[in-house]
């Protein structure tokens, strides 16, 4: 009994982080870029209705296999297109970024609706993206069907920890991430483009976004509704100080949100007695408490975090 | 499918003392919803309902405006919009809207408002609704206690308030009337409209056992996407709110009801044309034709002969008012 009740937990949590995941690891860029985007929410919104939108319409003939990658690409690409608007905003014209964020979210969630009440109509579900178990991997038991009997965005995501830790820490460019956002008057000084990183940072990290919120469509929910993700971005956003900046943190944040989120469907389902308005706030609540209880010396973001370059401005 | 929907509107209006008569002139009638008009659940229903109102009555007769995505702090501005430009009657279709509705009616009398689900009785010109939803959950209970296999059910609930609290019980009963060993896992999101929750909870209950779910409000489509998304294909659902026999995921429905607000709708008209403009309770329940309630006939033989007759015994002892249910009784 425990033992399938443990096996459930972690095998549901799992994939139940990876929209979390993959957003906040683009999140982590903009902000080591010394960008916070807000507007994360809005990107997903758009990721998960124009992903899901090829599915939706290839979902016969003989293009329908290519419809979930097709979906993917395109809410990345919208992604790159909605950084790259909000690093208008507030790189180039020096907006504030948080109000510019919201702006983006309230754009992304209602532009979102809209394409979908005249493309499509009414809520709609799609063939999504089915479980890819690893062969021989997904045997093992007990961890096997945990970590390596779902869908292939699953294994993608978790990869692109790794990689993202790669890219930030160990090339020129993730230098100059963290340079951009840390010290940009010394990048500056050293020949480097701070606005170009920023840019690159937030398209980076838009693309993510965008993947996250088409892994909610076509991947968990495996449907479209007007505000599918829910609120999903902003907690993207507040992983990212969970996470201290760094793609583990991150990755620790989301499991342990899903986690959480997951302890407390199966709280429910098995009946203990526990009133549900507590176990729906067990993920937030959480959070919250390890964010308060970290040691503050240890929180410290990039230094200029949330501040515009100018160079001809000092700080 | 509409037809028949407003030949039980009429009935419904008889029941209640009123005849189903298109009002002498124009009536305007407003909606207030807090997701959107095409969610295949609880906003499209009453969306519906007034639709085919005005189809009947024809758009001379009825004229229809809506607002959709209206948080009960943008709900306020909308109401009183509608209010100052004279609409007759502005439905804010949510108990979230009370409030609102309970602070604004005072300052336009002539207006009839109309909130629900709720049993209370408002002010003079404020009228309610509500579901007694326990009896469609009963039935639908019914099927699932005659049906599961692993003697575990799931019911995927938004909040424990309103007609899903009254739904929910009244599915716990009705399966537990039937099949004394089957579990009910009932289990909420809290939230109406967070449909991955709704899949994520689905998910859980199914990884728990359950073969059987149904949930209610707009959310339950996550729900039932993950039924019908799942690979075991003897996993079954029965639907609430609005009828989904004629959705893409309908292969893994077995049966369900909806609300027949048509006659709600039709009701409000007749009682402003008699001079209520509001201080009563409506409830929907199957004796005065208030629910819809629907077999899938495309599931084959998992809906037995025995399964149709305890079902349609109990339906004809509720609108007969022989089978009466103490869902507040039950307990989670």
């Amino acid at each position: 009994m425990t033992h399938d009740l443990v096996y459930n937990i972690l095998s549901l949590g799992v994939p139940f982080s990876v929209a979390l995941l993959l957003a906040s690891l683009g999140e982590m860029f903009n902000q080591r870029a010394g960008v916070f985007n807000l507007g994360c929410e809005g990107i997903m919104c758009m990721g998960a209705f124009l992903g899901f939108l090829p599915a939706f319409f290839l979902k016969t003939g003989p293009l329908a296999p290519y419809g979930i990658v097709l979906g993917f690409a395109v809410a990345a690409a919208a992604g790159v297109a909605m950084g790259l608007l909000f690093a208008l905003v507030t790189v180039t014209f020096r907006a504030e970024q948080g109000i510019a964020g919201i702006g983006l979210q309230m754009m992304g969630w209602g532009v979102a609706g809209t394409l979908f009440r005249h493309f499509v109509g009414g809520v709609t579900g799609v063939e999504g993206l089915a479980s890819w178990p690893l062969p021989g991997l997904s045997r093992i038991p007990f961890l096997g069907g945990i970590l390596f009997n779902h869908n292939p965005m699953v294994y993608i995501a978790f990869l692109m920890v790794p990689a993202s830790w790669y890219l930030l820490f160990k090339t020129p460019w993730g230098l100059k991430v963290r340079a951009a956002g840390t010290e940009p008057r010394a990048a500056d000084s050293m020949g480097i483009n701070v606005n170009r990183v920023r840019y690159q940072a937030l398209m980076l990290g838009g693309a993510m976004a965008g993947l996250g919120g088409a892994y909610l469509s076509l991947c968990q929910a495996k449907m479209f509704a007007d505000d599918l993700v829910a609120g999903r971005g902003f907690i993207a956003v507040a992983l990212v100080y969970f996470g201290r900046w760094s793609p583990l943190g991150v990755l620790g944040g989301a499991l342990l949100f899903s986690l959480a989120q997951s302890l407390q469907l199966a709280i429910q389902v098995a009946g203990i007695k526990f009133p549900y308005e507590f176990a729906v706030m067990l993920p937030y609540v959480l959070v919250i408490l390890v964010l308060s209880l970290a040691r503050k010396a240890r929180m410290r973001g990039p230094t200029h975090l949330g501040v515009p370059f100018n160079r001809e401005m000092r700080y | 499918m509409r037809k028949p929907v407003l030949a039980l509107g009429a009935v419904f209006a008889f029941t209640c003392g009123l005849s189903a008569a298109p009002p002498k002139g124009k009536v305007k009638i407003a909606l207030i919803v807090e997701s959107t008009v095409d969610d295949k659940g609880w906003c499209q229903s009453m969306h519906d309902a007034i639709k085919a109102v005005q189809k009947q009555y024809g758009e001379a007769k009825v004229e229809y405006s809506y607002s959709e995505k209206m948080k009960p702090v943008d709900a306020g501005s909308a109401a009183r919009q509608y209010a100052s430009r004279k609409f007759d009657i502005i439905i804010c279709h949510g108990a979230q809207y009370k409030n609102l509705v309970t602070e604004m009616a005072p300052d336009f009398k002539d207006t009839t408002f109309v909130f629900g689900t709720s049993a209370d009785i408002g002010g003079k010109n404020v009228f309610t609704y509500m579901p007694e939803s326990e009896e469609t959950g009963y039935l639908n209970g019914i099927i699932a206690g005659m049906v599961t296999k692993t003697n575990v059910v799931g019911l995927v609930g938004p909040v424990d308030g309103g007609d899903a609290a009254r739904y929910d019980r009244g599915f716990v009963l009705g399966a537990k009337a039937v099949n004394p060993k089957v579990s009910v896992k009932v289990a909420h999101t809290g939230s109406f409209g967070d449909f991955v929750k709704a899949s994520e909870l689905a998910q859980t209950q199914m990884k728990a056992g359950a073969d059987f779910l149904t949930g209610s409000s707009q959310q339950a489509m996550g729900a039932l996407r993950a039924v019908a998304a799942s690979p075991d294909r003897n996993i079954w659902w029965a639907g609430q709110d609005l009828s989904q026999l004629n959705v893409a995921e309908s292969p893994r429905v077995l049966a369900a009801s909806s609300y027949n607000y048509t006659a709600v709708v039709e009701v409000l008209i007749a009682k402003r044309e008699a001079g209520v403009k509001g201080g009563e309770n409506i409830p929907l329940n199957f004796a005065n034709k208030g629910f819809v309630f629907a077999y899938n006939t495309k599931v084959g033989k998992v809906l037995t002969p025995a399964i149709k007759k305890a079902v349609d015994k109990a339906k004809a002892d509720l609108a007969a008012g022989k089978l009466k249910l103490d869902w507040k009784a039950v307990k989670f």
